[in-house]
């Protein structure tokens, strides 16, 4: 036996723990670098630092690494969107329908938007179609991390993130049944085609209403333990994630039923208002850090008056929409401009969706991507600033006294 | 401005109330910051009463009309609390009554952006947003300076009976607190809190008045945070020990007792002021913030200590006659029920957290409660 067996074999092989380590460390030094020194928010100081580690900067992270960043990128967003679907309160949406309105249409306003931008662009119909889809969708994990900084509180912020819960799944859904488009255009059977946007679909919304039962049914034998109801979440949370890349599901629309149905189908209020606190932060770090090594300088330089015509196009559609129908709901004056500021982020949400699209026509995700990625990458980083500046001219920071 | 206080008059025995309320989000029912939205949206929308500011975005005063009918009074109270209610729902916020936030916490409470609670801020520190506690005001009308006076001594033997049938305050900051009214441990901590002096009439409270002013220790009667106090510009006298009940029909029969209860003290004159009952009042007054019924009551006039549940209930037999006058005999005999069989907010509340087990459950059913949709805790 060669006794030097026990030392580790060089070079050192990737490792998950140490690349969430990584992640994680490096993210918290950017996120408090950028608030330190820029004096902007941390998230964008996440996505900078990502942007530095990834293919475009050092390439410290590069695509060999991607599929462990998955998994955590996954769980960071499954965190997210079932928090964001919690917030999501029918009660509300039956006083205030305004609210709906509102919501439809600043989707349907900016989608139409996006895609009169990108085929004035030369754009093909289907391309700018699925843009403009996953367009539509503003980044929950952008406003809710900018608010939970800001200790962010008042009808803006809830407003936001029920705009943005409900424009996710439009977005969503959108994006879904364009997919029978792509197997079309790509060749696809017929069947394929009208079958796989049905699967996904009610395979999602169906997994996303077992988990909730699951959940509901355990914590009423539970009792009211916070612990245990924090405990159950997360495995139900982290088990759904597997569940919908097992099943070849969504994980955004799993998670996002899930977390709308656990909250409006709990009648007897059987589940604690859980607080994960500061427990996810580490993981929406991680996701942040992530989808900045995903995005690529490259792009932007490529298409960077696509990108800027997408989101100008995006911006007023979805403004056009917020400042038409504010006036319904019982906001003060004014802070219609605030709402539609805070819809302007848009996320790694693009990139699943994206990439998604990829593990079934690679050529497709590429050339989406071209259209698509310079714009996030863009929002990625201003996204941030632009709800900091609309919670705060809103009044519903911390800092007032 | 003149130190001078006049006392404007106003009708004998008329009540008016005030109410403070928590504005809760409908998620984990902790404590919001959205006064500013709710109240600019009450604003567009036509309502008896008024609704006001109070310090901490968290909180808004709800104000009758000047009554001097019991059921009018009920009617406008329902009337006001539909409105909030309907216009807090279109915000995604919940209304309820308590006199204590269960759990909320008191450093994340902002103060209403306004001159005078900024300046409350500044005076008290912390205590400014401690002091989102939620009572009951109750207003009764004088004829001059003289009358209000006397009724404030007079009612201040009633104090104990004012707390204990009001209290509904049994958790603070997430904990069970052993009392059944915790928040007037809370008022007690501001330095211009307890009783007024011993004087005996309008002109010896103006003096006293114009006193403090020149010490630069007040600047109007409003920095005077007594449990009873003359209110000159309403022509009225305030109680303000009561903490805001859980729904506004027991907000109303409290009106309705402290009206028969003047009533009886102006017609009899049965209760010379007397420095005897400030010797016993700190006493009193912690025994029914700690114990409710069960509490030791010292009245000094017959010279006897009996349980609070008992004076009230004689109390209550005295006051019979007086109540037919002034049609509150129906709002007193409910009252009678409730302190037979040992009623109180504060006990429903310990119920309703013994059932459901955790206090994000007390604070929905509060604002279940205050709409009158709760289901029985039996």
């Amino acid at each position: 036996m060669n006794n030097i067996e026990f030392l580790p074999k060089f070079p050192l092989s990737a490792n998950p723990f140490a690349l969430f380590g990584v992640l994680l460390l490096a993210g918290v030094l950017g996120g408090e670098l950028t608030r330190r020194v820029l004096n902007l928010p941390r998230i964008t100081g996440y996505v900078l630092i990502g942007l530095t580690l990834g293919a475009s900067g050092l390439n410290v992270l590069d695509t060999k690494m991607f599929d462990y960043m998955h998994i955590f990128f996954d769980v960071g967003l499954g965190l997210i969107l079932f928090e964001l679907g919690r917030r999501l309160d029918f009660t509300w949406l039956r006083h205030d329908r305004s609210l709906v309105i509102l919501a439809l249409a600043e989707s349907l306003l900016s989608f139409g938007c996006m895609f009169a931008a990108l085929r004035w662009f030369g754009i093909e119909p289907l391309y700018s179609a699925v843009a403009a889809a996953v367009g539509v969708s503003s980044s929950p994990a952008i406003v809710m991390l900018v608010a939970r900084e800001l200790k962010a509180e008042g009808q803006i912020t809830e407003r936001a993130l029920s705009l943005v819960a409900i424009n996710s799944v439009v977005a969503f859904v959108l994006t879904t049944m364009l997919l029978s488009w792509v197997h079309h255009e790509y060749h696809a059977s017929w069947l394929i085609a009208l079958l796989h946007p049905i699967y996904i679909l009610v395979g999602s919304l169906y997994i996303g209403f077992l988990a909730s039962v699951l959940v509901l049914v355990l914590a009423r034998w539970f009792g009211k333990k916070i612990e245990l109801h924090l405990t159950l979440l997360l495995a139900v949370i982290v088990l759904l994630v597997g569940a919908a890349e097992v099943f070849k599901l969504s994980v955004l629309i799993a998670l996002l039923t899930f977390g709308v149905l656990v909250r409006n189908l709990d009648r007897d209020h059987a589940l604690m208002p859980v607080d994960f606190g500061s427990f996810d932060q580490a993981f929406f770090i991680v996701l942040f850090v992530a989808t900045g090594a995903m995005l690529q300088i490259g792009d932007l330089v490529a298409s960077f008056g696509i990108a800027a015509g997408y989101i100008a196009a995006r911006f007023v559609g979805k403004s056009i929409g917020v400042l038409c129908f504010a006036h319904l709901s019982g906001i003060r004056a004014g802070s219609g401009g605030l709402l539609s500021i805070t819809l302007l982020p848009m996320s790694g949400i693009a990139l699943t969706m994206t990439y998604s699209a990829g593990n079934l026509y690679p050529e497709f995700s590429a050339k989406l991507a071209a259209i698509v990625l310079a714009a996030a990458l863009i929002l990625e980083l201003v996204g941030p600033v632009a709800v900091q500046f609309a919670l705060r001219s809103a009044g519903e920071t911390r800092e007032a006294i | 401005m003149s130190d001078e206080l006049d006392f404007k008059p106003s009708q004998d025995l008329s009540i008016g109330v005030e109410l403070e309320l928590q504005i809760l989000n409908s998620r984990d029912y902790n404590l919001s910051r959205d006064a500013a939205d709710l109240l600019s949206l009450l604003d567009k929308i036509e309502h008896p009463g008024e609704i006001k500011p109070e310090i901490t975005e968290s909180m808004i005063e709800l104000n009758s009309s000047i009554h001097t009918d019991y059921e009018a009074l009920l009617a406008e109270l329902r009337k006001i609390r539909d409105t909030v209610v309907r216009a807090a729902a279109q915000l995604n916020l919940r209304i309820a009554g308590g006199g204590s936030h269960p759990f909320h916490d008191w450093c994340e409470r902002r103060i209403y952006p306004t001159e005078r609670f900024k300046q409350l801020l500044e005076v008290y520190g912390y205590l400014a947003k401690q002091f989102t506690v939620f009572g009951q005001h109750i207003h009764i009308g004088c004829p001059d300076g003289d009358a209000a006076i006397y009724l404030t001594h007079s009612l201040s033997r009633y104090v104990p009976h004012f707390i204990v049938l009001s209290a509904s305050s049994p958790f603070q900051q997430g904990s069970d607190t052993g009392f059944q009214s915790s928040r007037l441990n809370t008022v007690s901590a501001f330095p211009l809190s307890g009783t007024m002096p011993l004087l005996k009439t309008w002109n010896d409270f103006n003096s006293y008045y114009k006193k403090m002013r020149g010490y630069r220790i007040v600047e109007s009667m409003k920095d005077f945070y007594w449990d009873i106090r003359p209110k000159p510009e309403y022509g009225t006298v305030e109680i303000r020990v009561f903490d805001t009940p859980l729904t506004v029909e027991r907000a109303a029969l409290l009106a309705a007792y402290v009206q028969t209860l003047a009533y009886y003290i102006f017609v009899k004159r049965p209760l010379p002021a007397s420095e005897d009952v400030y010797l016993v009042y700190k006493y009193n007054r912690f025994q029914a913030c700690r114990y409710g019924f069960d509490a030791n009551y010292i009245d000094v006039y017959l010279q006897q200590q009996l349980s609070l549940q008992q004076d009230i209930l004689n109390t209550l037999k005295l006051l019979l006659p007086y109540s037919a006058r002034l049609h509150t005999e129906k709002a007193l005999d409910n009252l009678y029920t409730d302190v037979i069989t040992r009623r109180s907010d504060a006990v429903w509340l310990r119920e309703a957290h013994r059932k459901f087990g955790s206090l994000n459950d007390v604070a929905r059913c509060q604002s279940e409660e205050w709409v009158g949709q709760t289901l029985t805790l039996a």
